[in-house]
């Protein structure tokens, strides 16, 4: 209990450093931008986190994320194809960029009666290499928009929002908290598959109906999160392990705490992407400076 | 009636053929072994029975209705599997362990009532786990995980009990309880299957024997009758001693 409070302050404090803290005097101007930041800052490394702790417990490997897993690199492909072709951000083509290679990965990585779960995060960097390549390729066909795609790369969470996407913006916060609220009835599902397939399957889990919610759901998420603000890595990776680390491995909490550690890191990121260099950085340089490390610890251990 | 029958069931991987056109049942209040040498597809057969996998040809009955016509929770309800060995990637305790067994009677959101708490006591008492309660799954001894694995199972307040080699791993003290713990739950009324690759322990406690070689039923009865230097020249390949038991009265084999 004393745990949640703290993380809660802990929470409440990001957002005030993120109100606050900037190279700039807070005006109500600046202040509304910061006010947007701190929302999209929220929603997005919640969102990064959730999928994170869903993803690890459904394929029962500690290295799976949106982003190992090569489905935030589709989803940032599909983006980019979107700015590229009508000059703003597509949800529905980061979607489906996001959903493609996922599914090209699981297939990959699926053999009879199983999954190959080491595979599955060699198929996810392989395919990242790939959306790479072609995301490259539209910059330099776009020429225009190279810098914009160029943030969506790394993740942003400065964008302006106007009067032309924030309706779009809100629609995409509420789909994905109404996503977020319909996969926590899956928690016992995630306990229980944790301890393989077969025990799942002897319990009464419908893997296959199981297994394709909630891969569909965070392929969902995923898109649209990035479409919003680009393809942030290793929140998805570290936090449910922190969460985990925290307030043991039942995801009734771990669902819940994991989406309040992931806007929390999200936020100390972004606070310090603004003041690490005169220029404002992409927040995902620095998740990925933290992430990096985190990721060979993981893997070597 | 019996708990669970299969008729003429064909199954194959690819072109592989593991079960070749076997009928076998498991009546109420037996206490059946399913034994064999290595590959044979014992353990296939036994998933087939609980509808982990579902037969290319053939049909399971569960107390004389089609097994898959019914939901895959209300099989978990009549149902317990126990896997060879199960690998804790999660280090829950003991108590929440064997609370999973109670997946089988929830609806998402819907909390753990009385019912499920009194069903967890009792199978953590039948399963004598009940000391480990508190304490990480991962810091229990094999022997010790695989009898909250059970107690798990016995949560689900299953009617037939199926085991997939559940001694293999264990040592003499550990094979030794969980076999009368077997044994006095089938006492109770658990009809239970039990995959064996030893002989001598499947001869000492199952009431009856089901011999699988090459994806056929090769003999079944009582292991008195079963268990001889034929069948053991036959199907395994090798010479043996067979002796009687000196106080149960059950065949032995000596290499």
């Amino acid at each position: 209990m004393t745990k949640t409070i703290a993380i809660i302050i802990i929470f409440l404090i990001a957002i005030a450093l993120g109100i606050l803290v900037g190279p700039t005097r807070l005006d109500s101007e600046i202040l509304q931008l910061r006010l947007s930041r701190v929302v999209l800052g929220i929603f997005a490394g919640g969102i990064l986190a959730f999928c994170g702790c869903l993803l690890q417990g459904l394929f029962g490997n500690p290295l799976v994320e949106p982003y190992t897993l090569g489905s935030a690199s589709g989803a940032a492909l599909g983006a980019s194809l979107g700015i590229f072709l009508f000059g703003a951000i597509s949800p529905i083509l980061a979607f489906l960029g996001s959903l493609g290679v996922g599914f090209f990965v699981y297939t990959i990585a699926r053999i009879e009666g199983g999954l190959l779960r080491d595979r599955l995060i060699l198929a996810g960097v392989v395919m990242s290499f790939l959306c790479s390549s072609l995301v490259m390729i539209i910059m330099v066909l776009g020429g225009r928009e190279l810098y914009e795609i160029l943030y969506l790369l790394m993740g942003y969470l400065g964008i302006i929002i106007n009067a032309t996407n924030r309706v779009m913006i809100i629609a995409l916060i509420a789909i994905s908290i109404g996503l977020v609220a319909f996969l926590y009835r899956y928690h016992r599902e995630l306990d229980i598959i944790s301890q393989g397939t077969e025990t799942a399957a002897g319990l009464g889990i419908d893997i296959q109906k199981f297994s394709l919610v909630v891969f569909f759901s965070s392929a969902l998420l995923v898109g649209l999160t990035v479409s919003i603000v680009g393809a942030i890595g290793f929140v998805g990776l570290i936090i449910p392990h922190v969460s985990k680390l925290l307030f043991g491995p039942k995801h009734i909490r771990n669902l819940g705490t994991s989406f309040l550690l992931g806007a929390t890191f999200l936020l100390f990121a972004d606070t310090l992407s603004r003041v690490i260099t005169v220029y404002e950085l992409p927040v995902g340089v620095v998740t990925s400076l933290v992430g990096v490390p985190f990721f060979i610890y993981l893997y070597k251990r | 009636m019996n708990a669970l029958e299969a008729r003429s069931i064909q199954f194959y991987y690819d072109k592989t053929q593991i079960i070749d056109n076997i009928s076998m049942s498991l009546s109420r209040g037996e206490f059946l072994g399913i034994i064999g040498p290595n590959g044979a597809g014992k353990s296939t057969m036994l998933r087939l029975l609980c509808g982990i996998l579902r037969p290319k040809q053939g049909e399971i009955q569960l107390f004389g209705k089609n097994l898959h016509e019914q939901s895959q929770r209300t099989i978990a309800q009549n149902i317990a599997f126990v896997p060879q060995e199960t690998h804790f990637a999660l280090n829950f305790s003991v108590e929440d362990v064997v609370l999973m067994g109670r997946y089988p009677y929830k609806r998402p959101f819907q909390p753990e009532d009385q019912k499920d708490h009194t069903a967890v006591e009792h199978a953590m008492n039948a399963a004598n786990v009940e000391q480990f309660r508190n304490r990480p799954i991962n810091s229990l001894s094999s022997g010790e995980r695989q009898r909250v694995v059970i107690a798990r199972a016995l949560a689900q307040a299953p009617r037939i009990l199926l085991l997939d080699e559940p001694t293999s791993h264990l040592d003499l003290h550990h094979q030794h309880t969980i076999m009368e713990l077997l044994e006095r739950l089938n006492n109770e009324g658990i009809s239970i299957a039990v995959v064996h690759h030893d002989l001598n322990l499947a001869s000492l406690y199952c009431k009856n024997l089901i011999l699988i070689h090459a994806g056929k039923i090769y003999a079944e009865g009582k292991p008195a009758g079963l268990l001889n230097k034929k069948m053991v020249r036959e199907v395994y390949g090798i010479e043996v001693t067979i002796l009687s038991h000196p106080e149960k009265n059950v065949p032995q084999i000596f290499l």
